[in-house]
């Protein structure tokens, strides 16, 4: 499974990405990983959810996974619960680059 | 699909659309355009829900008239979310309150009261709404939150990371551009997409940075020009997120990459990130700003800071891309101060010279 992520907006308008590949993860990380995609359904996530707030952080998500590949667009301030740990879990990943 | 709804709810009223406050759509059929429609659809659909959510609110507030305050007395109230994401959080400073000793609050405090001064003393408008709508402010919210918005209703103030970033309340101009995003929302409600929703940011970083400039009696040419000085931590190579003197050259760090705002607008962010670079293109106006404020001379809230808030207050259209808003703030320094006088000649030329006229 691969996930490319990025958070753009926010006051300071950074822009951060990662490119995560579960082939290069240890195997908890991995599997860990996988359980945070299926338990947001993230397949059949809306390609947009949004709702621009001012000042508001913007992420933007794909994922591909045997063949199938989704993308989702989702502003911080509907992003639905579900999803938000994957979220967390990029972000962290973002930053130990 | 989407326009055949529209039309057709219009068709039935026999009336032609004129703007999202005299002519208010059905909820429903603004969230359909927030699903299926394009994203400038997407921003301007939203914007109108939460504008008319807005004018319910006010009608509310004029029957709580304890909630607005008359003119030129603040009503500030600060909130802590103690590092949760409810808002507005605990009540911890009420106005008239003494400082608390928590920075954060006091900043936020002191920052919307500076904010309210500028506005109030500067430009004579009574609080975000000019009714005297009430400041309410958050601090501390999230966990180690990177940044600052507005939600709306009210400001909102994370801690920073502590390696990255600063508390978003240690630098005032953040707190300026926070309230006038409220002011924007009231007056030429820019949509929050493309152009538009980087003028919106760059009004906000226009009356932010005047805020900091009359708190520290600066003159345009005394004035660092920068946005969040203060808010990157010792570890990271930059001044600050944004200068508007100079976009593009705020930080240069190998964790935070380079900051990606252009200078001219030959160079303009075309990209869907950051709701089509609302953070990033509004480099380019924000130099214009600059550069007029500059050439004037003087205190820049006093001439540059008046034509661009009577645009925004009484010209501007929230669908206003970056050469309607040109326009229009060459068109009101002429009313103002003349026909061809120096400071319409400098608003023109701050404008030619980031390439948009």
């Amino acid at each position: 499974m691969q996930i490319s992520f990025e958070r753009s907006g926010g006051f300071a308008g950074m822009v951060m990405a990662t490119d995560v590949d579960t082939a290069n993860l240890p195997s908890e990380d991995a599997k860990h990983l996988r359980t945070l995609v299926e338990a947001a359904d993230f397949f059949r996530l809306p390609t947009t959810i949004a709702a621009a707030q001012p000042d508001r952080f913007q992420y933007q998500i794909t994922v591909t996974d045997a063949g199938k590949v989704h993308s989702v667009s989702v502003d911080e301030s509907v992003m639905p619960g579900t999803l938000r740990p994957l979220v967390d879990w990029l972000i962290q990943a973002t930053r130990q680059r | 699909m989407v326009s055949r709804h529209i039309s057709g709810w219009l068709g039935a009223h026999k009336q032609p659309y004129r703007c999202p406050i005299c002519c208010i759509l059905p909820p429903y059929i603004l969230g359909e355009v927030i699903k299926n429609g394009n994203a400038e659809q997407r921003a301007w659909a939203f914007q109108t829900l939460t504008t008319s959510e807005q004018f319910r609110g006010r009608r509310e507030a004029v029957g709580r008239i304890n909630f607005a305050s008359p003119a030129g007395s603040k009503l500030r109230t600060i909130y802590d979310a103690k590092s949760s994401e409810t808002l507005p959080g605990t009540l911890v400073r009420r106005e008239g309150d003494p400082a608390t000793g928590d920075l954060a609050v006091d900043e936020a405090y002191d920052g919307a009261g500076a904010t309210y001064d500028l506005y109030y003393e500067v430009f004579e408008r009574n609080s975000i709404d000019d009714r005297g709508l009430r400041l309410d402010s958050t601090v501390h919210y999230g966990d180690k939150y990177d940044n600052a918005f507005w939600n709306g209703d009210q400001m909102v103030y994370g801690d920073g990371d502590g390696e990255l970033f600063e508390r978003f309340t240690k630098s005032i101009d953040v707190i300026g551009h926070e309230l006038t995003h409220g002011v924007t929302q009231y007056e030429a409600n820019l949509i929050y997409y493309g152009e538009s929703g980087a003028l919106n940011e760059s009004f906000s970083d226009v009356f932010g940075t005047l805020v900091k400039q009359r708190s520290l009696n600066q003159t345009a040419d005394q004035a660092d020009w920068l946005i969040g000085a203060g808010l990157l931590s010792s570890k990271v190579q930059g001044v600050a997120l944004r200068s508007m003197k100079d976009p593009g050259t705020a930080y240069d760090d190998p964790v935070l990459g380079k900051d990606p705002q252009p200078a001219h607008y030959k160079n303009l962010y075309k990209g869907p990130a950051d709701n089509g670079g609302v953070h990033i293109n509004s480099g380019i106006a924000n130099r214009a700003f600059y550069l007029a404020a500059t050439e004037i001379g003087g205190y820049a809230w006093e001439k540059a800071g008046k034509i661009w808030y009577i645009a925004l207050r009484d010209r501007l259209r929230s669908r206003a891309n970056f050469k309607r808003a040109a326009n229009t703030l060459v068109t009101v320094a002429g009313e103002l101060y003349g026909q061809n006088s120096v400071e319409q000649a400098a608003v023109r030329k701050g404008w030619q010279t980031v390439g948009v006229l």
